[in-house]
């Protein structure tokens, strides 16, 4: 009996961590949580929007019940309203405005009608309350022992297509209630965060005679050339300093996979393979993970950049386009239909490099374009579905999703 | 001494009775050619120059506009780069017009997709279809050097219906020339 309870134990300790195994809901078991309004500046409209904004990332969270009714409350109310009285936890914020049109935040978490939590926000304008929406979900989180969610304060850019040839590159939130366009005007695609701190980014263009690859600086505004190629030209993934570049370039017309030093201007070949190679993510520092059609259908690859040995990373799926890397987990996009004539539905698949468990993420529609947040807690994805474009959120420790949807053109392309 | 200056005098009277005589008659002469020449001169130069000039630029976009219609589209398969059967006439007549009327040129050959996808995957597909292409093209002695590419994945499409005419229609590689 002993040995069979250690052997239960040893399992479950192994999977516990694993993230290609399926989380039973515990919705049931989840901790409930309302949220007070005790605003006096700003209409009822921001107000509302305040409001939803945060419930919205309370529920992002995974981590709550969330009551949904939007109540007012005096902030320094001593007990919690009537209809609160059963809730785990009650969040009571107030907005108010400052100098210079400031928009400032005071907020605390309420348990057992004792404070348990508090803070101040304050940003320059009304414009941008969302981050602070994002970052009271994130200190919330924080707060209550769970993983961090750094990436819900981080800031998303894609490239939104509008017509043929024509596209635009937006900076975003998360749920794309924030949008600024940074690049206005032309035909410019793949955009990619030039940093962690998300300070400059860069881009194909494909405006000039050949395929160009241009970096921004965000604070300067400056644009510069990198680099251009005949055929291709796309920054696929970025380092963890920022100092090398996986480029997908084709300077003969074959795609083929280059590491760019960002100091020398170097330029090497990883891949010199006939067909397609593409995609090139790092995978640990001496590694890279690919998409490529060397079986003659495309399916993603490892790639030893010291030895050059080239190895099949997944054996499921008949067209795997599209893939991205953190630590052991790797998220791929599988089309699981091959249909000339009819509506085509390409999943996301999470798998371990340890394990041979596969865990599909998505169920209908067009699902692509992953992209591991930068705590490999959450996947971002495009999700296009009866001629909606969306971007989407995977919580893959909640086992749960959440889309965000596009108000118009198409997302092409995006990074977190 | 006196002789001499008295022969230097009369020189210079001759000298200068002489040129007073035969100017007008030179300058009569001289006036009249050059008015002749003028006017033949600003009449070629006016009338000939400038349309040179605008007849060269309307026939460049012209003959372009022109020749581009004449190099006809090829289209491909559903995940496939590979020329189809039917799709070789167009590249054959595609080979014969760059060869020909159009060897002043450079060709651009633009490779897209359906909008079945939208990652690196997808331009390269679109490039692979372009290169296929090209290398038909230089088969049947195209200057490879005269022929550049570029994909737009599914960026660039003709046709944004859901239909599967729609998106066989999108798949393809369009010629286009570049002075």
């Amino acid at each position: 009996m002993k040995i069979f309870v250690s052997i239960l134990l040893v399992m479950a300790s192994l999977f516990a961590s694993d993230a290609t195994i399926d989380v039973v809901k515990k919705a049931d078991s989840l901790p409930s949580i309302a949220v007070e309004d005790s605003s006096a500046s700003y209409d009822q409209t921001f107000k509302s929007k305040f409001f939803k904004s945060v419930i919205a990332d309370l529920n992002v969270l995974s981590i709550f019940n969330v009551d949904r009714n939007h109540r007012n409350v005096n902030f320094d109310a001593a007990s919690v309203l009537v209809e609160n009285k059963n809730m785990n936890y009650v969040l009571r914020y107030k907005l108010f405005e400052g100098d210079g049109r400031s928009l400032n935040v005071e907020l605390k978490l309420i348990n057992n009608n004792g404070v348990v939590y508090n803070k101040n926000y304050k940003v320059n304008n009304t414009n941008t309350y969302m981050f602070v929406s994002h970052t009271i979900a994130y200190d919330i989180n924080k707060f209550m022992g769970e993983p961090p969610v750094e990436w819900m304060k981080r800031k998303v850019i894609f490239a939104r297509m509008i017509s043929p040839q024509k596209s635009e590159l937006v900076i975003s939130d998360y749920t794309l209630t924030y949008q600024h366009i940074v690049v206005k005007g032309g035909f410019n695609v793949f955009p990619k965060w030039a940093n962690k701190e998300q300070s400059a980014f860069y881009y194909s263009s494909l405006d000039e005679n050949k395929p160009t690859l241009k970096h921004v600086d965000i604070k300067t505004g400056k644009s510069k050339v990198i680099k251009s190629s005949d055929g291709m030209m796309i920054c696929s993934d970025v380092n963890g300093d920022g100092s090398k570049l996986l480029l997908t370039m084709a300077p003969k017309g074959q795609p083929d996979i280059y590491l760019y030093d960002v100091n020398t201007k170097a330029t090497k070949a990883l891949t010199n393979y006939g067909g397609i190679d593409v995609s090139g993510q790092f995978l640990e520092s001496d590694k890279v993970v690919f998409v490529s059609d060397r079986l003659g259908y495309p399916n993603i690859f490892s790639l030893n950049m010291n030895t050059g040995a080239v190895e099949q990373v997944v054996y499921y799926g008949k067209s795997n386009a599209a893939c991205s890397v953190f630590g052991k987990y790797i998220v791929y996009k599988a089309r699981e239909s091959s249909d000339a004539f009819g509506n085509n539905t390409f999943n996301l698949h999470l798998v371990s490099t340890e394990t041979d468990f596969i865990r599909r993420l998505t169920a209908v529609g067009v699902n692509e374009f992953p992209r591991f947040s930068v705590d490999g807690d959450a996947i971002i994805f495009i999700k296009n579905y009866e001629g909606q474009s969306s971007i989407g959120v995977i919580r893959l420790n909640h086992n749960k999703n959440y889309l965000f949807p596009l108000q118009y053109g198409k997302v092409q392309s995006m990074d977190w | 001494m006196k002789k001499v200056v008295i022969s230097s005098v009369l020189m210079a009277l001759l000298v200068l009775s002489g040129c007073g005589d035969k100017e007008p008659q030179v300058e009569a002469t001289d006036s009249a050619t050059q008015e002749v020449q003028q006017v033949e001169t600003e009449s070629v130069s006016s009338v000939e120059a400038p349309v040179v000039t605008e007849s060269a630029t309307e026939s460049t976009s012209q003959v372009i506009t022109r020749l581009e219609s004449e190099l006809k589209t090829i289209y491909f398969d559903f995940d496939k780069f590979n020329i189809r059967a039917d799709m070789q006439a167009n590249l054959s007549t595609g080979a014969s017009v760059v060869n020909t009327q159009a060897k002043n040129f450079f060709v651009k050959l633009e490779g897209n997709c359906d909008e079945w996808g939208s990652d690196e995957y997808n331009f390269a597909l679109g490039l692979k279809r372009a290169e296929t292409v090209k290398k038909a093209l230089t088969a049947e002695g195209v200057d490879a050097s005269r022929i550049s590419m570029v994909s737009f994945g599914e960026s660039n499409p003709v046709c944004t219906d859901k239909s599967k005419e729609c998106w066989s229609k999108n798949r393809r590689v369009e010629f286009k020339l570049l002075p």
